[in-house]
């Protein structure tokens, strides 16, 4: 931020004096590495909305004005940019313009309960107001229809809590409620729709931000599959909801549904260039170029995810792509928290990483075995294309082709076999469970190569350490498969293993436990805690998450489980009986032939037999007692 | 354990494929198919604990249990897949001839047809010496045994089935196995288990001749027109080879075949709580 003048606080009425919008949890760091690319340094921006620290951070170069609502809030940033207005969107000063104005926080929380309502419709033509001729708004869209609506536990209707003094929602006409009617706003507002991204898992929590238009296109892609499963799977941690949210999104991803139950979308929209600005180019990464630094009048050029130019301006793309706005932009927190982006380029999509990465704290006192290394080079190179390995079983178990799950699990057990050196595997590969793994034909890749291990690992325990997360994802999440309701986790992973051709038992499963254990204390030492290893029943639903669906699913597999050992149980008793009736006829017979003159004379037969045998064997006992007492003697 | 389990020795089979050694084997958690079979796998009339698992040959059998109401039905591929994952074929067997399978019943059962018009067409097609393996109580049956002997056929029975886990023969299928390699030709008048195992066995298979109906034999799966009608490729007195071959191998499962680790699992026998000898 540049320090020309003393950092001021205006107070143009319509301030709310105690209220902060600043939430513990969340931030959008996603968000923020797209405002590093499109800002360059010395533009003038305005952040409408709660500055979010890391959106601050990424603005470092920039001449940032915040319009805050409440004044803690503006208290709070007033040391770290150039000027801080408190009020609602009507505070805004007239005549002001702005390069780019970001309002990543949607527009509610813009206007102020002081002053004239306003309305979504009025805060947006305010703010598309101060967009000068070129610049461009990045604004956040909540989805009426998001995935996160769709799993809440409570209705959007009932809220009551201190910011909702007014429930916005689709019943509005002034707001959009799909990309289609948000185009068409902005375009009442004077500003041209340019690149859609899709957040996920939650608005107020972005972790992924994914270009719609890839999503569309690429509904099998093993990398939106993995990002989406992930990034729903930890980002719903401990939430109550109706059903699995992962378990949704990728299933919309696969039916090209992807963006449209995004839970928020992030638009980058332009005010046409009446002509005489100076275009501004996107920036290829955070670092700013001697050019742009010097800042000055600009205008942000268009550019899809795709390199097609939607805006006036003309930039060309480069070759390599590192002009374009990104396909995706993920916050890898659990890869020593940094951003990751996969970029398209002219042989596909291949990996970027921006921002320095968070070093790790120190391992937890109890990890003794550090088996997960971060590789801080990875994700880099190609991003490998093909089906997610996870789905792609998911698939076969459902439909019970066995046949499918035989040629995937046994072409992955070769794949590992090749790698090998001495039946030790290490790296990448010795980590990734099947929900990192792609599979185009018959070649398999590790998606995200981030996470590797040192320490050799036999390839029969890193097969059941990925298959015993995939038994555990499969029995607790109840899909369906073909094998009996009688197995326990470790023993589908021991069956699986099977049609992997491999012949493993119990005992590789515990040690794959073992390591899954070291693993996780790994992954999570940075955390206060995570989630273990802990042994969970087919009955179970899925551990670390509280949804009703899975719930009810649990406790109907519970129920048929109990059918079937009461059935069990009274076929056994049946049989008992039968087998004691039988014992009854035997013992009768015994006796009726035991009184018979045959029987007599046999037993007197034998009895001058049975008592030689008796003291022969009396006498060889004894023998060995004295033996054992002479050795006993030392002689 | 059901005691169908032991047919045949089917259960000592498993337990020996599954490293638990030649003695008795540990008790099934589930029903183990213990025939080929057009219906679900199970044989009508045995009495059977809803929900226990049904462990079948091949998955044309798991989907049509399924579609008649059966659930926990999981494929495993047949017992004799598994002998003949444990018993390598000698290097360079000497088959002749062909083993003839004339279609039986179970005890229960009675077979409807003429014996001597069977006996003169396996004359009229088989070219080589003639094995003919009767079921045992056909065996047993002086009458029965005498006509096949008489027209110069070798008659052999390859043991007892057992019954209510007594006089169970464990040696059964490795009789038949051992048989079974010393022929070119596997033949029969039904479709059965045994043609199905002389192609897995390597013999070249035949099914023609009156296919001697049962007495009272149940209609529920459609009966020997129905086989007729889904086989076709199987029936006559030649046959070709790369398709009875494909098709045998679906039906014995002989690609579910698992590992025994993966079978011991499958048959609970992971966590065994009794003496296994």
């Amino acid at each position: 931020m540049t320090t020309e003048t003393a950092p001021t606080v205006a107070l143009p009425g319509g301030e709310m004096l105690t209220w902060s919008d600043q939430r513990a949890e969340g931030g959008n760091r996603p968000l923020a590495a797209l405002a590093a690319r499109l800002v360059p340094a010395g533009a003038k921006v305005l952040l409408a909305g709660p500055a979010d620290p890391a959106v601050l951070d990424a603005l470092g170069q920039a001449r940032v004005t915040c319009l805050l609502r409440g004044y803690p809030d503006a208290a709070a940033v007033a040391g770290r940019v150039d000027r801080v207005v408190v009020a609602g969107a009507a505070g805004l000063p007239y005549g002001a313009e702005y390069d780019v104005v970001i309002a990543a926080g949607g527009l509610d929380t813009v206007e102020s309960v002081e002053g004239t309502r306003l309305g979504w419709g009025g805060v947006l033509a305010r703010l598309a107001a101060v967009v000068r001729p070129g610049g461009a708004l990045l604004l956040r869209l909540d989805n009426p229809l998001g995935v996160h609506r769709l799993v809440a536990a409570s209705g959007w209707y009932v809220g009551r809590d201190d910011a909702e003094w007014s429930v916005g929602g689709v019943l509005d006409d002034s707001r959009p409620a799909n990309l289609e009617q948000l185009r068409l706003r902005l375009g009442t507002a004077g500003l041209r729709l340019g690149d859609c991204y899709a957040g996920y898992p939650h608005p107020e929590a972005t972790t992924a931000l994914l270009a719609t238009e890839a999503l569309a296109r690429q509904a099998r892609s093993g990398l939106f599959d993995a990002v989406l499963h992930d990034a729903c799977t930890s980002g719903y941690a401990g939430r109550s909801v109706l059903a699995d949210p992962a378990r949704l999104a990728v299933d919309a991803l696969y039916a090209g549904r992807a963006a449209d139950l995004a839970p928020s979308w992030l638009v980058l929209a332009h005010r046409p260039d009446t002509g005489g600005h100076q275009p501004m180019t996107i920036l290829a990464a955070t670092a700013p170029t001697a050019a742009t630094a010097t800042g000055g009048p600009s205008a942000v050029t268009a550019t899809t995810a795709h390199g097609d130019a939607t805006a006036p301006g003309d930039a060309t793309a480069p070759g390599d792509g590192a002009g374009r706005l990104p396909v995706a932009v993920l916050w890898a927190g659990r890869s020593g928290g940094r951003i990751v982006e996969v970029v398209d380029g002219p042989h596909g999509w291949h990996w970027h990483r921006s921002g320095p990465v968070v070093p790790r704290s120190a391992p937890a006192p109890y990890a003794s075995r550090e088996i997960a290394q971060l590789d801080p080079a990875a994700p880099h190179g190609p991003v490998p294309d093909g089906r997610l390995l996870r789905s792609l079983l998911l698939d076969g178990c459902l439909r019970r082709d066995t046949a499918l799950l035989r040629r995937l699990l046994r072409g992955y057990a070769d794949w590992l076999t090749g790698q090998a050196d001495h039946g030790r595997l290490t790296g990448a590969v010795a980590l990734a469970g099947v929900d990192n793994l792609v599979v185009a034909g018959d070649r398999f890749a590790v998606l995200d190569p981030t996470w590797r291990a040192d320490e050799p690992l036999p390839v029969d325990v890193v097969l059941a350490r990925a298959l015993w997360r995939f038994a555990t994802d499969l029995l607790t999440g109840g899909y369906a498969h073909p094998w009996t309701s009688t197995l326990d986790v470790a023993g589908l992973t021991v069956v699986l293993g099977g049609v992997a051709g491999r012949d493993f038992d119990r005992a590789v499963v515990d040690a794959a436990l073992d390591i899954e254990a070291a693993v996780r204390r790994g992954l999570h030492a940075d955390r206060a805690a995570g989630p273990d290893a802990e042994p969970v029943t087919p009955t179970d639903p899925p551990p670390g998450r509280h949804s009703y669906q899975q719930l009810r699913d649990a406790w109907l597999r519970q129920r048929d489980e109990n059918t079937r050992l009461a059935a069990a149980l009274r076929w056994t008793e049946e049989l008992l009986t039968s087998r004691e009736r039988a014992l009854r006829r035997a013992e009768a017979k015994l006796d009726l032939l035991s009184g018979t003159v045959g029987y007599k004379l046999a037993r007197l037969a034998i009895t001058p037999a049975r008592m030689a045998r008796r003291g022969a064997g009396a006498a060889k006992r004894r023998a060995r007692a004295a033996l054992t007492r002479k050795e006993g003697t030392g002689e | 354990m059901h005691h169908a389990n032991h047919f045949y020795g089917h259960a000592h089979v498993l337990a020996r494929y599954a490293g638990l050694g030649d003695g008795h084997p540990p008790r099934i958690n589930g029903y183990v198919q213990h025939g080929w079979n057009i219906g679900d796998g199970l044989a009508p009339g045995h009495p059977y604990a809803e929900g226990t698992p049904s462990l079948l040959w091949s998955e044309q059998t798991r989907r049509r249990a399924w579609s008649v109401g059966r659930r926990n039905v999981t494929v495993i591929g047949a017992p004799f897949s598994y002998l003949l994952a444990m018993a390598d074929e000698p290097e360079s067997p000497q088959r002749a001839g062909t083993i003839w399978y004339p279609f039986h019943g179970w005890e229960g059962q009675h077979v409807e047809g003429d014996h001597e018009r069977l006996i003169a067409q396996i004359q009229d097609t088989e070219p080589g010496p003639v094995t003919v393996c009767l079921y045992w109580h056909e065996h047993r049956m002086r009458r029965v045994r005498r006509r096949y002997e008489n027209a110069g056929f070798r008659v052999i029975c390859h043991g007892y089935r057992g019954h209510w886990w007594t006089n169970t023969d464990p040696d059964f299928l490795d009789r038949q196995l051992t048989e079974l390699r010393q022929h070119a030709r596997v033949a029969s008048n039904r479709l059965t288990s045994a043609i199905f195992y002389g192609i897995a066995a390597g013999c070249a298979p035949a099914v023609y001749g009156n296919p001697m109906v049962l007495a009272n034999e149940d209609p529920t799966f459609g009966g020997t027109a129905r086989i007729r009608r889904q086989w076709p490729e199987l029936h006559g007195e030649q046959v070709h080879l790369p398709t009875a071959v494909e098709i045998a191998r679906a039906e014995l499962g002989i690609d579910h075949r698992y590992p025994p680790a993966a079978l011991r699992e499958l048959l609970g026998w992971a966590y065994l709580r009794e003496e296994t000898t």
